[in-house]
């Protein structure tokens, strides 16, 4: 991209959710939201080769403007019925609801889910990693702005469904950027049940969500890999980043002793002090749907060997452009479980 | 002063049926830098100068100058003004329109209460109702506006990209 271009559009990225984050005007907030999908259009749109790839990027636009819009009304049906711009101010239940609408539109969530896993295949692995993470913060920061107005039941419902459907949408995947996709719905999922309750516990999910995301995706860029078929053979180019890639997996499923088990027990544990212990039951359980994908690629990329010949052996000329942090994100997504308590000090 | 108000909505009602009735933009666009004129000295007369003088700026000064421009890159060389008969009919209908409609709606039509600068809001607060609010914008808004700028600078470069390859693009390959 013409560089002029790339300074304005990267730093228009960093700023929209800077300044949806540090506002307290709702126009601000929505102008901090239009300033960051404006800015990551063209950055999904860079490669039009094949026909996933040129209609990832309207389909992203698509569902964001409409999220913007929506968003937009229901600001001012609040300024409608209260009279002010604060969002730090309780907002009547009509606005809330649609507020709650507009912003699951922009996570990702079900039932609004279906633009997120064609739209992270259609984009290169960067982008991917930052439609996953980056573009989370600015609707995930104003959920836990508004988190009192909001309808526990309506958000714990949204959150099951997402689990579900992170779950059972990704079992017949076998891309693994749409894996990606299908496990940040679920991520998500878990990051909105806790939203009424404790808005600490959902930013630390939050926090553990991008450490894991950012190395898996990280991992698959390194190992150029996209298809459970090319990660088969991927560990020639790098078996270290293979064996933590089944560290990461572990984590993402969110098995003890891993980083991933910190935010799902304190979760359950949370639920479970507000009497909402089936709710807890049910979505343990649907972890394991995810877990089930997660352990089905760690097993065809780290732990079985693709068929070949018996001397097989690592590739012998490697790549140069090593990420230097990768290391550490690998090190903070497998090991951060028994520092727990310093997150819940700082959090 | 009513004499001057009816004599600029005459004014104006004729340059814009010229504008509809015309056959050529070239000449359109003398009749809407006119029409346009008339309207802005409407709005002087009803109490909005300060909203009169932003449309001045920004639409004849603005609009205008980019829409001529883009008429004399795209017209045809040689711009037929008003014919005969056929443009003549045309505009005798438009004015027998117009003064139908507002005879139909005269009732519900008003400008009552248009130069009212506070206005009472549901006994909660008072809204100032002229539009020299937006003159706020450029002093105690200035961060807003600042942001604002760079919006439309974003989206500036982010249209110059969707559209840069020529059937390869984001957009076009759609």
């Amino acid at each position: 991209m013409n560089p002029h271009a790339n300074m304005i559009i990267m730093s228009s990225l960093i700023l929209g959710p800077m300044i949806t984050i540090t506002s307290s005007h709702w126009v601000m907030a929505w102008v901090g939201l239009e300033i960051n999908m404006l800015a990551i259009i063209p950055l999904t749109g860079q490669t039009t080769t094949t026909h996933e790839q040129f209609e990832a990027s309207i389909k992203y636009f698509l569902t964001q403007a409409a999220a913007s819009s929506l968003l937009l009304f229901s600001i001012i049906n609040n300024v409608w019925n209260t009279g002010q711009f604060d969002i730090t101010q309780p907002t009547n239940t009509l606005s809330s609801t649609m507020m709650t609408a507009a912003l699951t539109m922009k996570l990702g969530l079900a039932p609004f889910h279906y633009w997120l896993p064609e739209t992270l295949q259609g984009t290169t692995t960067m982008m991917t990693l930052i439609l996953t993470t980056w573009q989370k913060l600015a609707p995930l920061t104003l959920l836990m702005m508004i988190n009192q107005s909001l309808n526990t039941s309506l958000l714990v419902t949204l959150s099951l469904l997402s689990m579900m459907i992170g779950g059972w949408g990704g079992l017949n995947q076998t891309q693994l950027r749409k894996i990606m996709a299908f496990s940040s719905i679920a991520h998500l999922g878990w990051m909105t049940m806790i939203l009424t309750l404790s808005t600490k516990l959902t930013l630390l999910t939050f926090y553990t969500y991008i450490t894991l995301t950012t190395t898996m995706l990280l991992t698959i860029k390194l190992l150029e890999t996209n298809k459970m078929s090319t990660a088969m053979t991927s560990w020639t180019k790098s078996p270290m980043l293979n064996a933590t890639m089944m560290l990461n997996l572990m984590s993402l499923a969110g098995l003890p002793p891993l980083t991933g088990f910190m935010p799902k027990w304190l979760i359950l544990q949370e639920l479970t002090k507000n009497h909402m212990t089936i709710i807890a039951a049910t979505s343990a359980i649907l972890s394991l749907l995810s877990l089930f994908f997660y352990i089905r690629i760690a097993y065809y990329s780290t732990i079985t060997l693709p068929p070949n010949m018996t001397n097989y052996s690592q590739q012998w000329r490697h790549k140069n452009q090593q990420k230097p942090y990768l290391p550490l994100m690998i090190i903070t997504s497998s090991m951060l479980t028994p520092i727990m308590p310093t997150f819940m000090m700082i959090l | 002063m009513v004499f001057f108000m009816f004599l600029f909505e005459v004014c104006f009602v004729f340059w814009i049926i010229s504008v509809a009735s015309g056959p050529s933009p070239y000449y359109g666009v003398v009749g809407l830098v006119f029409g346009a004129v008339f309207g802005c000295l409407m709005l002087v007369g009803v109490g909005g100068s300060f909203i009169s003088l932003v449309l001045f700026l920004i639409y004849l000064g603005g609009m205008l100058v980019v829409f001529a421009y883009s008429v004399a890159l795209t017209g045809d060389p040689y711009p037929s003004a008003w014919r005969g008969y056929v443009d003549l009919f045309c505009m005798v209908s438009y004015v027998l329109f117009v003064v139908g409609a507002v005879m139909y709606c005269f009732d519900e039509w008003s400008l009552e209460g248009y130069g009212d600068v506070v206005m009472d809001a549901s006994g909660l607060f008072s809204v100032r109702m002229d539009y020299v609010g937006v003159s706020w914008f450029y002093y105690y808004g200035c961060v807003m506006f600042l942001i604002a700028g760079w919006g439309l600078l974003l989206t500036l470069f982010v249209v110059l990209d969707l559209v840069r390859g020529l059937a390869w693009g984001t957009i076009r390959s759609i």
